[in-house]
């Protein structure tokens, strides 16, 4: 538009102004610029040591499993007092299982914090993505809440010298679990005499080790396994599932759920009374509330979970650790115990403070092989288990060992809800391995 | 079915009305102030105009001082800032590009498109697929082009079928699109990593260098805007906006219109692919939940409405805006997650109700008030 | 073999009973008002909730009312939730099917968010209107009593619903203003109360499957991702607006999902019901029983 303004006429002959203008202007927006450079981004790859002990907790604190493991990790830093002789911080976060924004965390953490531990993380999709930055700054990590055996493959497993700063210290992996599992089915068939089972897993990376190993696992030991199937995370009617298992003559399916289930499975199963009893893992009922929250359809289905749910000791630290959380948090809320991620993550922190006492270091930056000597090296008896680690050249680099007792895995306990005597509610009872048992295991009465 | 052009009707209309007038009193009354800094400034914004108005669209000087504001802070965001909204400027480049090339497509033709999430995921899972099935040394160089065209591809496959038909229904078709690739990622997940995904993929952030890495994303979302906003000023543009007014007419005068929309379909193609790309290599993989599920078509969708539909830089800070309030303001109250996420919907619902022409156009309208002095 | 086809029927009809009720009330507000409701989900999800809130003590200590009072007051609920969704937000920003679909979106999210807040993530255990089940030993399944309370009442509902609509002028109000809205203004209908009457129905049908949803599977904040998802399907297919339509695709879908899973595989369960969407989307895009999507 030609006259859109009347100022056509000075465009011209006032250019100079105007360049005075402009160059008025140019010159308070340097200064400006100048001026806020003072705040400029201090502290990026700043000081590595600034005598204090930091560590990182990732967790999704929106779920009670992150919840538990915040909480334990906070018991466990004050328990553990100081490393090195610095004071510790502990840093947690919450990552909401979002792979993109824990990213951005411990990017922060590392950077700006100067972590120089991070424990946790429970969903693989997250573990993985996080995996290469926490490789590439080589910040000791340890793994406390997934299980899948294919993270530590992926980066242990393939590159051992670029990811020798990863670590998990429990659970066992997917593939030790699988075979557990087959061991436990062979104490239910001492127990029942039970010899045909069903598997199922929900689809998802965790139980790819429970579909490729567990049914010829059981067939190895003589059992039958006629149901063998996975189901997507978005059915929401098991009903011709549970049929097929009963037409099958199932005396217990074996189920894996982390997202899936939540009572899908066990509403009708109860409901209809089907002939055959529940097993395996299944993360919700690990929730020490979940009876109360389903209303008790959990009756007599089984989980494994690290710690045995804090029903009893599994070594001598168990109920000790328990007692201080329910001191400290039974009043928070859910959960009123820590769960598997929470007992993985006390005992990560307690590990690791032992490591740096043998290592005699906690700078990675200068003396990561020390640090990761010392975590082969040290043996520790934790709440859940025995803790040792995986050598560089064994199947599973950096990752948990299973113990064995009589040839068969036995830091992976079981437990069962079962009703309370005066019919008023339900609890866990461990289960299983024997030598750790607060109860029996009680097959459904219907059967 | 009412007009889709976004004319109120009943009770709405008067209250906005009122509230508009209102509003447009106390704008301009304040033009006694700023109506001199407008002349002040109007003479820089003629140079730009006369230079290349032609290209962008002309601006009045309160403006012109927005968008250059705007883009010196953009450009020197790294001396100001701190570590988190370095990181949070970096996604918002990211989802600007996403919500950009959305916007050219959908804002421009009205026809809404939920499946673009699809075509960003397509070439980032492109990325993802080279380096893992084929080989994990291929270069950028290679990767870069590669998945660019991948997802120009799947733009042609989604947009032949569905373009000939009609408004909900070509919705729907691309709504499915997101649907059938999610479920493609289970069955075939040895190639596509399943639902934990895929990693490996060379990450251009470097973590300890994060100035320069901010510019490796801010210089192409710049350079896409750009492109995008000279196309959308150009004819073609016009006949796009001229489909979403009256397709009909549009095909009266003699142009056909379909070529025209699956034309906009290709080009926001383009911009999806780069967007994708970036997006594999900020964190160095992919997985279906940050990339192909519908929720992330939704929330392109939705910064673009928030900013304005239909103008580009809306869109731009439509994305700037929903993910600094996500990432920086929502989180500087310490409030649990799932209130932060519900006060973010809130405050995206009220934008919706009460400037659903977009705040960004607001904005824009309410400066060439405040310049008073109308043409 | 028998007993597998017989499962397959049984279920086919509870489970597809169940989503005719989602997919009718989603169908009907889409065709009223031309609007794409997302929120529905939401109400649904709100219907179950109420009913926890209403009859299990856990939750609110003071309120523990008998199952099916719960469920009778949790309906009602739902259905003036879904009245206030529209009279106080829907109603000003319809005229415009982006921001009225994405209005509906955050209000979806924000109902999930809060609810997620106050309930958390965990699966609430809700009482049962009808305990136990019917052991079909011939048939060789099983069918909870609550899941045949389902099918009886969707189909009364949905009986009650088509005398409304098809006998009562009221009800023929509505079908009239979903074929034309102009039309229906210029014979004398009073716009904003079949719509608002359309949304009370609506918010009616998704209490009702959110209640019996609640009870057959656990309460969640996500438990309304698929049933919604699934409508989506079933209203496309059906034709959007046609009553007839969505419960005809309805049992389409939930007869193809149920052979999928018992003949093909549980990994397999939502790729059939895709193909025919797709199928229908190409060759038939009104679906089944729809009209033409039709301008002003």
């Amino acid at each position: 538009m030609a006259n859109e303004d009347n100022n056509n006429r000075n465009l011209g002959r006032n250019g100079k102004s105007s360049l005075g203008r402009r160059t008025f202007l140019g010159a308070a927006g340097a200064g400006a610029v100048t001026t806020t450079l003072a705040g400029c981004l201090g502290g990026v790859g700043g000081d590595d040591d600034d005598g204090i002990f930091k560590i990182g907790h990732l967790a999704p604190t929106g779920m009670a499993m992150g919840v538990g493991s915040e909480r334990s990790a906070e018991i466990a830093v004050d328990e553990v007092g100081k490393v090195r002789d610095q004071e510790i911080e502990l840093i947690s976060e919450n990552t909401e299982t979002d792979p993109g924004g824990t990213s951005e965390i411990v990017e922060r953490m590392i950077v700006e914090d100067n972590v120089d531990l991070l424990v946790g993380t429970f969903s693989s999709e997250v573990t993985q993505r996080i995996t290469g930055t926490i490789a590439d700054e080589d910040v000791p990590f340890i793994i406390t809440g997934s299980a899948d055996q294919s993270t530590m493959a992926n980066t242990t497993g393939d590159d051992y010298e670029h990811n020798k700063n990863i670590f998990r210290t429990g659970p066992i992996n997917s593939e030790l679990q699988a075979e557990a599992m087959a061991d436990y089915a062979e104490f239910l068939s001492d127990e029942h005499g039970w010899n045909t089972f069903g598997h199922l897993s929900e689809e998802a990376a965790w139980t790819k080790s429970f579909q490729e190993l567990l049914p010829d696992e059981l067939r190895s030991r003589g059992f039958d396994v006629p149901y063998d199937d996975t189901v997507s995370l978005s059915t929401d009617n098991y009903t011709s599932i549970l049929d097929d298992l009963e037409s099958e003559g199932v005396d217990a399916v074996l189920r894996f759920f982390a997202s899936g289930g939540q009572g899908k499975l066990l509403k009708p199963w109860i409901t209809n009374r089907y002939p055959f009893a529940v097993e395996g893992t299944h993360v919700a009922s690990m929730n020490p509330e979940f009876w109360g929250q389903t209303e008790g359809i959990c009756q007599y289905e089984t989980t494994a979970q690290s710690g045995g749910g804090g029903v009893t000791d599994i070594t001598d630290k168990t109920m000790d650790f328990v007692e201080t959380y329910q001191d400290e948090y039974g009043d928070d809320g859910a959960p009123t115990k820590p769960m598997y991620m929470g007992f993985n993550t006390y005992d990560a922190i307690h590990f690791y403070s032992e490591v740096a006492e043998e290592a005699g270091t906690i700078n990675y930056n200068d003396d990561l092989d020390d640090i990761v000597e010392a975590m082969h090296s040290v043996e520790y008896t934790g709440a859940a288990a025995e803790i040792s680690l995986y050598g560089e050249d064994s199947d599973y680099p950096n990752d948990a060992k299973e113990t064995r007792t009589d040839g068969k895995i036995s830091n992976y306990p079981v437990t069962q809800w079962q009703p309370n005597e005066d019919d008023e509610g339900g609890h866990q009872e461990l289960v299983y391995p024997a030598a750790n048992s607060s109860g029996d295991h009680i097959a459904p009465p219907w059967m | 079915m009412s007009s889709e052009t976004g004319r109120s009707s009943g009770i709405a209309s008067r209250i906005s009305g009122a509230a508009g007038r209102a509003g447009g009193a106390a704008l301009d009354r304040l033009t006694t102030v700023t109506g001199p800094i407008n002349r002040v400034l109007q003479p820089l914004a003629n140079v730009y105009n006369r230079l290349i108005g032609g290209y962008f669209g002309e601006m009045n000087g309160l403006q012109f001082v927005l968008v250059v504001g705007t883009l010196v802070g953009l450009l020197t965001a790294p001396f100001w800032g701190n570590y988190a909204l370095i990181q949070a400027m970096i996604a918002a480049s990211i989802w600007a590009i996403l919500a950009m090339g959305w916007d050219i497509q959908s804002g421009y033709t009205g026809y809404i498109s939920f499946g673009h999430s699809v075509l960003s995921g397509g070439a980032g899972y492109t990325t993802a697929m080279l380096i893992h099935n084929v080989n994990p040394e291929l270069p950028m160089l290679v990767t870069i082009p590669v998945s660019v065209l991948a997802a120009l591809g799947i733009g042609l496959l989604i947009a032949l079928p569905s373009l000939r038909l009609s408004g909900p229904y070509f919705s729907l078709i691309t709504f499915v699109a997101v649907l059938i690739f999610y479920r493609m990622m289970n069955p075939l997940s040895e190639y596509t990593g399943g639902e934990t995904g895929l990693a490996g993929v060379e990450k251009i952030f470097d973590i300890t260098e994060p100035v320069q890495s901010y510019y490796l994303f801010l210089l192409p979302m710049l350079a896409v805007a750009v492109a995008l906003l000279i196309v959308a000023r150009s004819n073609i543009g016009l006949i796009l906006l001229a489909i979403r007014e009256n397709e009909s007419a549009v095909e009266a005068a003699g142009i056909n219109a379909t070529k025209f929309k699956i034309w906009s379909f290709m080009l926001s193609s383009i911009p999806m692919g780069i967007g994708g790309v970036l997006l594999a290599h900020r964190f160095g993989g992919v997985d279906p939940g940050s990339f192909i599920v519908v929720d992330n078509s939704i929330e392109m969708i939705a910064m673009a409405v928030v900013g304005g539909m239909g103008s580009i830089l809306g869109p731009l800070g439509g994305a700037f805006f929903i993910i600094l309030m996500e990432d920086i303001v929502l989180h500087a109250f310490g409030l649990d997650a799932q209130l932060r996420w519900a006060i973010l919907w809130i405050i995206v619902l009220l934008i919706l109700v009460f400037a659903r022409q977009g705040l960004f156009r607001k904005l824009w309208y309410g400066l060439e008030r405040l310049g008073g002095d109308r043409r | 073999m028998l007993d597998q086809i017989l499962s397959v029927l049984l279920l086919g009809a509870v489970v597809s009973a169940i989503y005719a009720l989602v997919a009718i009330g989603f169908t009907m507000i889409f065709g009223v008002g031309g609007v794409l409701n997302l929120a529905h989900g939401g109400l649904i999800m709100f219907g179950a909730y109420a009913y926890v809130v209403l009859t299990s003590s856990s939750v609110v200590g003071a309120i523990a009312v008998p199952p099916a009072a719960g469920f009778v007051i949790a309906v009602i609920a739902t259905a003036l939730a879904s009245y206030a969704l529209y009279a106080g937000l829907v109603r000003y920003i319809e005229d415009n099917v982006v921001i009225t679909f994405l209005s509906t979106v955050m209000v979806a999210l924000l109902l999930t968010n809060l609810i997620h807040y106050r309930f958390g993530a965990n699966p609430q255990g809700t009482p049962s209107v009808l305990s136990g089940s019917l052991h079909l030993e011939g048939f060789g399944t099983r069918i909870g009593y609550m899941y045949i309370l389902g099918f009886v009442l969707s189909w009364i509902t949905i009986g009650l619903l088509w005398y409304y609509v098809t006998q009562t002028d009221e009800g023929r109000s509505i079908l009239a203003t979903s074929m034309s809205e102009r039309g229906a203004q210029l014979t004398g209908v009073n716009l904003l109360s079949v719509k608002s009457r359309t949304w009370l129905i609506a918010g009616a049908f998704a209490g009702i499957a959110g209640v019996i949803l609640g009870t057959v599977e656990p309460t969640t904040p996500q438990m309304w991702l698929n049933p919604l998802a699934n409508a989506f399907i079933i209203v496309v297919i059906g034709g959007i607006g046609s009553i007839k339509g969505s419960v005809v695709a309805a049992y389409l879908i939930g007869y193809l999902q149920q052979f999928t899973t018992e003949f093909i595989g549980q990994g397999y369960v939502g790729i059939p019901s895709l193909i025919v969407l797709v199928a229908v989307l190409l060759l038939l895009p009104e679906g089944l029983y729809g009209r033409e999507f039709a301008h002003e």
